[in-house]
């Protein structure tokens, strides 16, 4: 138990239950009152391979991963030699698995370490109470579940929920927790001794990821279509939203590829409902000429981009905040846009309604960012937090007697001009993707072509006057300052909340582009030392905050091998420069 | 569509912006029938979207006064269905050319069809590529010299409305620019039937197109309606009878299936909703939807 976290790491092969058997333990533990972070790594296939979830759980906030684990449940030989490694000192493994060869290497750190390896008799347990096979890992969970001396009520409770229209899998579930209750356990095991205080309230909290996050914030603020094209990890906004369109009345269209997805969400955006349209980066590729589209003919357009490493198919299900220039930089010609990052459950819940109303607000296409481990990592939060009001920035009122058709293009000292709806007004408007003037007419006369692109790119200094400056978390002078985006607040942010870590401060940028450094610029000469930090190779926020004030980053942490930033990597970070 | 807009008029439609067209080109004729047929069913340009391809037709979007949308190559699709769904009180059109619809973007036209969204289609078959001054297209005739191929067209082919009632649609016409009277009845059933119509508009392209000129269908064309035995609701009669294209070739409504559902009426989470997706944007409790988190 380090860093005021114990950790449980679950291992196996796809198709073993490995998630079910997290999600479960998660919200076990969430229930027993501790807090609890669960971040899960897979394969991209269905069967085999090796799949694990992690699940941290304090008595303080956590919202990121330690490399490190107290306690493994291993359902694959596999699974034994890649969990065994990490260890930390005196952890437990178990596992279900017949015959075990461990090389000398494995044998010298179970000794050095003072680990210990245990085979539970899941398999045979199983068989004889008439179970089957899948069932090994509700078994190996209840063992695990006796060694951190907790009460199995809660499990029970979890298990009844979620097989209440099952009655025979229920029963089934139901024997295997007592028959692992009763089971014997080898003798000289100690369990664990959890010492963090339980708080009643965590509870009721809510145990939930990135992607049903964004989607309920997007519910919430008012969207009535959801297009998509399935691609990891996004792909789970589209199946919870269509999970729960009967409830919500939304209208959720698996589109034929992701150019329809985004057109569709324009068209209905353009009719004047809120849609809302999400891929990864290589179906986004695919979207940059709608992208393009939106921004000449000012069709709000909100884009949610769940992020994993490229470049071409890269890593279908790990992470990464590669796509930052493809964000900012997508779609040919010139036209504004807005680019937001969201950094833990949380924040995806309020960054999408964020853009919502920026796309309206200002006519334009926005794109949110997110990543691998943001969507499909669950975070406790007490509650969500209070959603956005809904600006639309449409003609309201008697003013829509007042619009004349050459009203919709107008050029205007902000460079937003009326926008209302297609049917609101015997005055209709011409949505045109080529060059056109005030009315939409084409134009290909040079003083018209001029007034209406500067009209349009005007929206972009507009846009920047009234985005906020990046947050800063911790105090504005100190030792070392982290600057950064995405899920790397959460693993810096959760450094921070150790007790040696007081000198250390992080500057968040939240919305991207166009990028402020106001704040940046006032806050750096406080510092010792000013640290990117970024998942990705080339520190692309760092160009962009360079672009924006000239300042050039000379100290870098940069990730870029699919996998986020895990709390000792920022440890060993810090004392490295500090040395 | 409205109760106010009863009374519309020819003028209602015209636009202060002057047509570019070549002289003799077969888009003339379409708007006129197009604006005919809005007219005759009391459609006001206030209650009517018009999505409009790349393309010489597209250049026509500022020539008709409604709501009109000119968007990217081969996409109008997708964007007229998305704007269908979310205001089923407006009357949506899309417009493309063969290569729009057939090349850049035919994944959209195969799957509006299986979706069956409330749409009219109109395809302006030209049969080249006009706007930018003379390429092959899919219905171009094999053998033909284009500027793309120079030597003659290699590749066969496609019927458009061969092809389209293969992929089991629920409305199919085909008409011809030079019989402005048939194709404003034609436009009049596509805007009365309820799904994906799909109109062919086989035209002239008087610059580009020598191959089949507005002569060469004139003594080509023949209509549906003379024969006294022809069942519009028979997909096989329909599928025969449009696989000419050299000597007869049939126009009329050639297919419509009336019994089928469109994509919004078979939706289960719209069942039941009176409004319409425009006029539900509104902040929404979620706090029940949050119970499976806890």
């Amino acid at each position: 138990m380090k860093h005021n976290r114990f950790v449980i790491k679950i291992g196996g092969a796809s198709g073993q239950g490995i998630n079910s058997v997290g999600e479960i333990m998660a919200k076990g533990l969430k229930r027993t009152g501790f807090n609890v972070f669960a971040y899960r790594e897979y394969p991209s296939l269905i069967q085999g391979g090796f799949a694990t979830y992690q699940l941290d759980f304090s008595d303080r906030d956590i919202n990121a991963s330690s490399m490190n684990w107290d306690l493994a449940i291993c359902l694959s030989r596999d699974a034994i030699h890649n969990l065994i490694t990490n260890l930390n000192k005196n952890g437990i493994l178990i596992h279900s698995i017949e015959t075990t060869v461990l090389s000398r290497k494995e044998k010298e750190l179970i000794e050095e370490k003072d680990l210990k390896i245990i085979k539970i008799e899941a398999k045979e347990v199983i068989k004889e109470m008439g179970g089957i096979k899948i069932l090994e890992n509700i078994f190996l969970l209840n063992i695990a579940w006796r060694l951190l001396d907790l009460n199995n009520k809660v499990i029970k409770q979890i298990i009844k929920e979620r097989f209440i229209d099952k009655k025979k899998v229920l029963r089934m579930n139901l024997k295997c927790i007592e028959e692992a209750q009763n089971y014997n356990l080898p003798q000289g095991i100690n369990k664990f001794k959890i010492n963090f205080s339980q708080d009643e309230s965590n509870k009721s909290n809510l145990l939930i990821t990135g992607n049903y996050a964004m989607a309920l914030g997007a519910i919430a603020a008012g969207v009535r279509a959801y297009y998509a094209y399935p691609m990891t990890p996004s792909s789970s906004i589209l199946t919870y939203l269509a999970k729960v369109a009967e409830k919500t009345g939304m209208l959720v269209k698996q589109a034929e590829d992701e150019i329809t997805a985004v057109q569709m969400t324009l068209g209905s955006m353009h009719m004047g409902t809120r849609a809302l349209v999400a891929t990864s980066g290589g179906g986004f590729d695919l979207m940059s000429e709608s992208f393009s589209m939106a921004g000449m003919a000012e069709i709000p357009l909100v884009c949610i981009v769940a992020q994993r490493p490229g470049p071409a198919t890269g890593l279908p299900t790990w992470t990464a905040g590669g796509d930052l220039n493809m964000a900012v930089y997508a779609g040919h010609g010139e036209y504004p846009r807005c680019v937001y990052a969201a950094s833990d459950a949380g924040s995806a819940y309020l960054v999408v309604q964020k853009a919502l109303n920026t796309a309206e607000k200002f006519q334009i296409p926005v794109i949110v960012l997110t990543e691998k481990q943001i969507a499909e990592s669950f975070y406790l939060l007490n509650n969500l937090p209070e959603s956005l009001e809904i600006e639309r920035g449409l003609v309201v009122g008697k003013e829509i007697e007042n619009i004349e058709s050459k009203d919709r293009y107008k050029i205007t000292d902000t460079g937003i001009s009326p926008r209302w709806l297609p049917g609101q007004t015997p005055n209709t408007f011409y949505a045109n993707a080529d060059e056109h003037f005030e009315q939409g007419r084409i134009t290909e006369d040079k003083d018209e072509s001029k007034k209406i692109y500067k009209k349009r790119m005007k929206k972009l200094q507009t846009l920047k006057k009234e985005l906020p400056e990046p947050e800063v978390f911790g105090k504005e002078q100190g030792d070392i300052l982290f600057v950064g985006w995405g899920s790397v607040k959460a693993t810096v942010l959760d450094v921070m909340n150790l007790q040696n870590q007081k000198n250390i401060s992080y500057l968040h940028y939240e919305c991207l582009y166009p990028v402020k450094t106001e704040k940046f610029q006032n806050i750096k000469d406080n510092f010792n030392k000013i640290v990117l930090i970024e998942n990705n190779y080339s520190g692309q926020l760092g160009d962009l905050i360079k672009l924006g004030c000239g300042h050039n980053f000379e100290n870098k942490l940069l990730k870029y091998d699919g996998r986020p930033f895990f709390i000792e990597e920022i440890l060993d970070y810090i004392e490295s420069i500090n040395d | 569509m409205t109760n106010n807009s009863k009374c519309v008029k020819y003028n209602d439609y015209f636009s202060d912006q002057l047509y570019t067209w070549c002289t003799n080109c077969g888009n003339y004729a379409l708007h006129s029938a197009l604006k005919r047929a809005l007219v005759a069913e009391k459609i006001a340009p206030k209650d009517t979207l018009m999505v409009f391809d790349i393309g010489c037709h597209g250049n026509g979007a500022d020539k008709i006064d409604a709501y009109t949308v000119h968007g990217i190559h081969g996409r109008v699709i997708p964007f007229a269905a998305g704007a269908q769904l979310a205001n089923r009180n407006m009357k949506v059109f899309a417009f493309g050319g063969d290569g729009g619809i057939l090349s850049e973007g035919i994944n959209h036209l195969v799957h509006a069809i299986r979706c069956d969204f409330d749409l009219v289609f109109v395809l302006h078959n030209n049969r080249n590529y006009g706007l930018t001054t003379g390429q092959a297209s899919a219905t171009t005739p094999k053998g033909f010299e284009m500027n793309s191929a120079p030597n003659g067209v290699t590749e066969e082919p496609i019927n458009p409305t061969e092809f389209v009632l293969s992929l089991d649609p629920t409305f199919v016409a085909r008409g011809f620019s030079g019989n402005i009277k048939k194709l404003t009845q034609i436009f009049k059933q596509a805007i009365n039937h309820q799904g994906f119509s799909f109109v062919e508009v086989l035209q002239d392209c008087p610059t580009y197109n020598s191959a089949t000129p507005h002569n060469w269908y004139l003594e080509r064309v023949i209509d549906v309606d003379i024969f006294d035995n022809y069942d519009r609701s028979d997909i096989k009669q329909a599928k025969k009878i449009c696989k000419d294209m050299a000597e007869k070739i049939a126009t009329g409504v050639l297919y419509k299936n009336e019994d089928s559902d469109d994509y919004y009426t078979r939706q289960p989470s719209r069942k039941d909703m009176k409004s319409e997706l425009v006029e539900e944007v509104q902040q929404e409790q979620i706090t029940e939807l949050l119970e499976e988190f806890r």
